[in-house]
């Protein structure tokens, strides 16, 4: 507990400091707090020693609080995606990088393969080789999934670090040690960087904060060293996330509101500048962005804003050298034209002939919320791709929710460069978090930042009307009075003590709002973001039941199959069936190639004669379908068939998404479609569930999940076999037979 | 010295009990012939000592025998099984359907004739291979065009037939001159089943129904839909005979002379005996068996198979098919077995060219598109084993390197790229001893 | 009207040289340099546009390092030119420095993704 506490009264203790740091008063009474010691620290001392010793807290809090799952269950990793980039990293220690670079995956996406050294995002897995390797350099014999387990935890310690610098070149360092404690436990971030959850945004997140932090100080300082150093860290994040879009369009609509407001100034230049022309060259290093920034819809702005400086200095510089103004006038204007005119002849021209790609589908349903749900299913089905509730904005950030537009006038209130940053990357990663939970994780910085400033001014402004009576006797006392002062002090020391009384109970209010905000984020992570989701837990008679039925399934897989066995799955579970079952499968998740996903899902929805041709002619040999009737376990292939009609259906007209449903319901007992009842989803699902009696009380069949008796109970396979079903039912695994020998 | 000529003979036995069947030497040695009755060891004797001279083991048994079995501790004891039973209900002993049918999908033959009196089970067995006899159990073949011509008989039951499938692997090489004569049930091939063959089909006037009534309604199987003999070549290349006549087998009409109504040529002969004896070596594998061995790919100009290609690589593909005449393995001569280079469909599709001693081999490039490719060959002719082999192999696009080191067309790019770096050097040394 | 402009121009152009001849020598070689820089890459453009594409990473590093030179030369010159008042703090040498750094950086990359 003191460990949580101890920010805050840190953060106390600091404003306190840097309000009155040269008062000698003050050193005299902390010399004598601190005289156990035998040195005399002085003030400035002091001030350093407590902030790195918060700064050290912090970090160790913001790792052991994202250690939950590992204590509980065990060091795995969790989810779907980070099973992809565990096999990639260990591709890469096993390896080498030249083989990881050209790495032809023959294994996914039968049989297409897919180039996996082209088309994935490198910078988590070369960070984690690289950790591996300098451990392994020190003698520490780490097996590569425990650092695989621990890197996202790891780098939020780090993010903390890159928190604190941040703030203290908004505002102050006040601000920053309070915002990397509030960025250390909030939930919007760990739900993404848990242990265990080793996907790009546990590096990305911190690749973006260091990058906006380097930027902000190049603006500040006009330094080219800076700016080269935001370049590397722009590099950092494109080889880490595809969200690096994000940066490469907010800062340059940064640079245009400080042209636009008057801002600008040759510091701006020389940072923007660098950074664009370097971080741009970088960036076309990897290879699955390639030549995106010179070609993508979503890049253009930038390139935009980098022929608008040349032009905005150019004239500036002109103006500069001549005198006379009318004359500038007619260039500024003659100029002014040309340039528009040739901008927008060349983006018309770009856009036109194509050679411009538009907005991919991904980040143009940002902008336009409805349009994957009607146009591309596959990115509408993903349950992170869903719009924010009221309610995630309030599990996530709690308190920061109200401290943010607090922050924002504080903001206003002192306009920089780097307050008007801070503020446009709050309100448009805001705006995006609004669209899709998923992006909560790039507003969750932002907002902690702008909460931070608006804690520590307040409590500073708290505390110095704490200190304003205690200072104002000192001087009285100390430095004599002359008479205009002694009467405004005298009104002063009237409304003194109401003043501090006053002052007293808001700053204890103030504390215990972040006590609350600190249970909270705790209770969140331990209940909400803390289940590796490949084993699941619920509440018994006896306690604690853990059904580790995905990882029994793809062990059976890997041991009872031919090493060239193909499986076919929805393309959820593909990530795992290769990474644990070390089994070639049909379509995973990475969902590049649409007809393929289609291919399956029609399989699923057809009756088990057509699904058959369509099996051989993928050279399937095994189906794996996940069922939840028997546990109640909702996430399972039944309720996740629409999505499957529904992408087959875009692809192959003859699957109607209508033929399955009843009076538009979807039911699956007795009175549901008999497209339904027969399609091989529901045999292979439902296959011998029939004979099963679930609940007490309830008949035979009786589906937990749905919470209905199943309508087709008696069901025959003609072309599959049973090969194997978990003991909770969770995984079922059916064979392919060859064709009937005498047929 | 007795017992080292004991040892000989024992040692010089182990050969003879190593010759069973094996995939070495596809051709069946051991025979189990099910019977109604014993009598048929003598009125079928021709048939079975052709069988036996060509060097089969025939062992006869009683259909409903209760020591009857196919298999024991999991081995088979017979490489093939000639039905002659046609009444039998129920196999005595542990034989059923399911194990006549496990029989035949684990590799091995089947002759099975049937007559009027023909059991359910004996039906049965014939449907689940893709035959169906005619489900009136009193209908026979009549045929009052297509009959022979005797003494004796005047229903037009004793058919001729000499509509033959046209396949030298069948019924061999020599033609058979003189009509089958045939006194049976009529069965049809299931039009769903792929894989049966009309061997000997009526002619266009036969029918069949019951001689002895009046015929109420039009017969359900008439004229060249009626399929005397058939055929089944199964997946797992088991061969299967299916016929409606067990006398056509009999020494009675293997000898007898015939004459078709209404063609004046007289045969002293039937063309019977050629016929089933002909089709038995067939069934037995002594003909129209191939084997499909060493399948082999490397790039051009190394002898290793590579775990992978690369596009736009040449390669070499070659395979062994040899035949079995009997005793050996002959290189199988041809020229339209071909290859296909197949990712869900052929992207490359090449004759392959022999050397006339066996070996098939040709040379192509990797197509230009990368993903995971399968070597096919699949060879089905009439009469030949099916040959359906296929190879695994994954395809990869271009490494890093291995694209071309200095293209010509971007000279420029370099020479400005180096131009730049040197304008730099000059400039920094200008710039920094300037004044 | 159009001999109006034509003087006007020609005014401009007389104040814009007596201006720049004022500018300190230092300054005018960086400027050379720029203009240097800035023809290289309009020479790989009208190269490009004749001969098309084809190459095209090896067109992006060429045009890229004439325009990274030249942007890092003006930044350079923003630095080092006496009359910015923000950058009166900053040492010519580090300013020099900086430079040299950016441009290590940038033919290193050029380097790799020239081929």
């Amino acid at each position: 507990m003191v460990g949580k506490t101890e920010p805050v009264n840190g953060s106390v203790k600091q404003a306190a400091m840097s309000s009155s740091s040269s008062n000698p008063s003050r050193s005299d009474l902390l010399s004598s707090t601190f005289s156990l010691k035998s040195l005399k620290l002085k003030t400035k001392q002091q001030e350093l020693l407590i902030r790195v010793s918060i700064l050290c807290l912090v970090y160790i809090l913001a790792f052991i609080t994202r250690l939950f799952s590992v204590l509980r269950y065990e060091s795995m990793i969790h989810e779907f995606d980070p099973y992809f980039n565990y096999r990639t990293t260990l591709f890469l220690t096993q390896k080498g990088f030249y083989e990881f670079w050209n790495w032809f995956d023959s294994e996914s996406w039968y049989p297409l393969g897919r180039i996996i050294g082209g088309t994935l995002y490198p910078g988590l897995m070369v960070t984690a080789a690289l950790i591996y390797w300098t451990l392994r350099l020190l003698r520490f014999a780490v097996h590569i999934r425990e650092v695989c387990v621990l890197t996202a935890p790891f780098f939020a310690s780090n993010t903390t670090l890159v928190a604190y610098f941040f703030g203290k070149e908004i505002w102050d360092s006040g601000a920053g040690l309070v915002a990397a404690a509030l960025i250390a436990i909030c939930p919007g971030y760990i739900s993404r960087s848990v242990a265990g959850s080793y996907d790009n945004e546990g590096v990305a997140i911190f690749a973006l904060l260091l990058t906006f932090y380097l930027f902000v100080k190049a603006v500040n300082t006009g330094s080219l060293a800076w700016a080269l150093a935001s370049a590397f860290g722009y590099f950092y994040m494109v080889s880490a996330w595809g969200g690096y879009v994000f940066i490469i369009n907010l800062i340059p609509l940064y640079v245009l509101v400080l042209l636009i407001t008057g801002r600008y100034s040759m510091r701006l230049y020389v940072a923007y500048n660098c950074m664009y022309v370097l971080g741009m060259l970088l960036a076309m290093q990897i290879r699955f962005v390639g030549f995106q920034h010179v070609q993508s819809g979503e890049h253009m702005a930038a390139m935009g804003v980098f022929f608008l400086m040349q032009v905005f200095y150019f004239l500036d510089w002109v103006k500069y050298m001549l005198s006379d103004t009318k004359m500038f006038q007619d260039f500024l204007r003659i100029t002014v034209t040309c340039a528009v005119v040739a901008g927008a002849i060349a983006l018309g021209v770009g856009t036109a002939s194509g050679y411009i790609s538009p907005w991919t589908g991904r980040f143009y349903s940002l902008l336009d919320p409805t349009y994957a749900k009607d146009h591309i299913p596959i990115i509408a089905s993903v349950s992170e791709h869903q719009p924010t509730a009221w309610s995630s904005f309030m599990f996530d950030f709690h308190i920061l929710l109200f401290l943010f537009p607090a922050g924002l006038y504080f903001c206003f209130k002192r306009l920089s460069d780097a307050t008007i940053f801070i503020v446009m990357y709050g309100l448009t990663s805001m705006y995006f978090a609004g669209v899709m939970v998923r992006l909560i994780l790039v507003a969750t910085p932002a907002v902690c930042l702008i909460s931070a400033i608006a804690v520590s001014a307040t409590i500073k402004n708290l505390t110095s009307l704490i200190r304003t009576k205690s200072k104002t006797a000192l001087t009285t006392s100390t430095k004599g009075s002359s008479g205009s002062k002694a009467s405004s002090k005298a009104s002063l020391d009237q409304s003194q003590p109401f003043q501090k009384n006053g002052a007293i109970a808001l700053l204890f209010g103030a504390f215990y709002l972040l006590s609350r905000y600190v249970s909270h984020c705790t209770w969140v992570t331990s209940e909400a973001y803390s289940s590796p989701s490949i084993v699941l837990a619920a509440r018994g008679a006896h306690g604690r039941v853990i059904f580790d039925d995905y990882r029994e399934a793809y062990f059976w897989l890997r041991q009872n199959t031919p090493p060239d066995a193909k499986v076919m799955s929805w393309w959820d579970y593909g990530y795992q069936i290769t990474a644990m079952g070390n089994r070639t499968v049909i379509v995973d998740n990475n969902t590049w190639n649409n007809t393929h996903i289609a291919t399956v899902g029609r399989a699923m929805s057809s009756y088990e004669d057509e699904a058959y041709e369509i099996m051989r002619s993928l050279d399937v040999d095994y189906v794996l379908v996940v069922f939840g009737g028997v546990t109640g376990y909702s996430s399972d292939d039944i309720n996740k068939f629409l999505w499957m009609v529904r992408i087959g259906g875009g692809v192959f007209p003859v699957i109607k998404e209508h033929d399955y449903l009843v009076n538009g319901e979807y039911r699956v007992d007795k009175g549901a479609a008999p497209k339904m009842l027969n399609c091989l989803m529901y045999k292979l699902s439902y296959y011998r569930f029939g004979e099963l009696v679930t609940e007490y009380g309830k008949p035979s069949g009786y589906d937990r999940a749905r919470g209905v008796e199943i309508g087709n109970k008696d069901i025959k396979l003609e072309y599959l076999e049973e090969a194997f079903t978990t003991s909770n039912w969770i995984v079922r695994i059916y064979k392919v037979k060859p064709p009937k020998n005498r047929w | 010295m007795v017992k080292l000529c004991v040892l000989i003979a024992a040692v010089s036995l182990l050969p003879i009990l190593c010759l069973s069947f094996s995939p070495d030497n596809p051709t069946d040695r051991r025979v189990l012939v099910l019977l109604d009755d014993l009598s048929l060891k003598s009125s079928h004797s021709i048939f079975f000592n052709s069988i036996k001279s060509r060097g089969f083991d025939v062992d006869f048994k009683l259909a409903d025998d209760p020591k009857l079995s196919l298999q024991r501790y999991g081995q088979y004891l017979y490489d093939a099984l000639i039905l002659f039973s046609p009444s039998t209900d129920r196999f005595g002993g542990s034989l059923d359907l399911a194990g006549v049918l496990d029989f035949v999908d684990s590799g091995h033959d089947l002759i099975l004739a049937a007559d009027e009196s023909a059991s359910d089970l004996i039906r049965n067995i014939a449907t689940e291979c893709g035959v169906d006899f005619d489900e009136d159990s009193s209908a026979i073949v009549i045929d009052h065009k297509s009959y022979a011509v005797s003494e004796t008989e005047g229903d037009h039951t004793l058919i001729v037939s000499d509509d033959f499938i046209q396949s030298d692997v069948i019924l061999g090489s020599t033609k058979v001159e003189a009509p089958v004569l045939y006194k049976g049930i009529a069965h049809s091939v299931n039009a769903a089943n792929s894989l049966v063959l009309k061997v000997l089909s009526a002619s266009p006037s036969a029918y069949s129904a019951n001689p002895s009534s009046k015929l109420s309604s039009p017969p359900l199987l008439s004229g060249s839909a009626i399929s005397l003999v058939s055929v089944v070549q199964a997946r797992n290349n088991a061969r299967i005979t299916i016929t409606g006549s067990l006398d056509m087998f009999s020494n009675r009409l293997l000898r007898s002379g015939v004459q078709k109504a209404g063609d004046s040529n007289k045969y002293s002969k039937s063309g019977n005996e050629q016929f089933v004896t002909e089709l038995s070596r067939w069934v037995f594998h002594e003909r129209g068996h191939l084997k499909a061995v060493n399948l082999r790919h490397h790039k051009v100009g190394e002898t290793d198979e590579p775990a992978i290609y690369r596009i736009n690589d040449d390669l070499e593909f070659s395979v062994e098919i040899y035949e079995w005449s009997g005793k050996s393995w002959e290189p199988y001569v041809t020229n339209d077995v071909q290859v296909q280079f197949y990712m869900m469909s052929p992207y490359v599709l090449k004759t392959l060219s022999t050397d006339q001693k066996g070996l098939y081999h040709t040379s192509f490039k990797v197509p230009d598109v990368y993903g995971v490719f399968q070597f096919k060959v699949e060879y089905q002719r009439l009469g030949y084993t099916a040959l359906s082999l296929s190879k695994q192999i994954p395809v990869r696009p271009f490494r890093h390197n291995e694209y071309e080191r200095f293209i010509p067309t971007a000279f420029p790019y370099y020479g400005a790229s180096f131009t730049t770096m040197a304008g730099f050097f000059i400039f920094s040394i200008v710039y920094l001893y300037n004044k | 009207m159009a001999r109006s402009t034509s003087k006007d121009a020609q005014a401009l152009f007389q104040s814009l040289r007596s201006a720049y001849v004022a500018t300190p020598s230092s300054l005018k070689i960086i400027d050379l340099y720029v203009c240097f820089a800035v023809f290289t890459a309009i020479i790989q453009v009208v190269y490009m546009a004749v001969v098309g594409s084809f190459p095209f990473n090896s067109f992006l590093s060429g045009v890229l390092s004439c325009v990274g030179t030249a942007v890092l030369a003006v930044c350079l010159r923003i630095q080092v030119n006496k009359e910015n008042k923000e950058f009166k703090d900053l040492p010519p040498e580090r300013a020099f420095a900086d430079f040299v750094l950016c441009n290590l950086v940038l033919h290193l990359v050029i380097m790799n993704f020239l081929g």
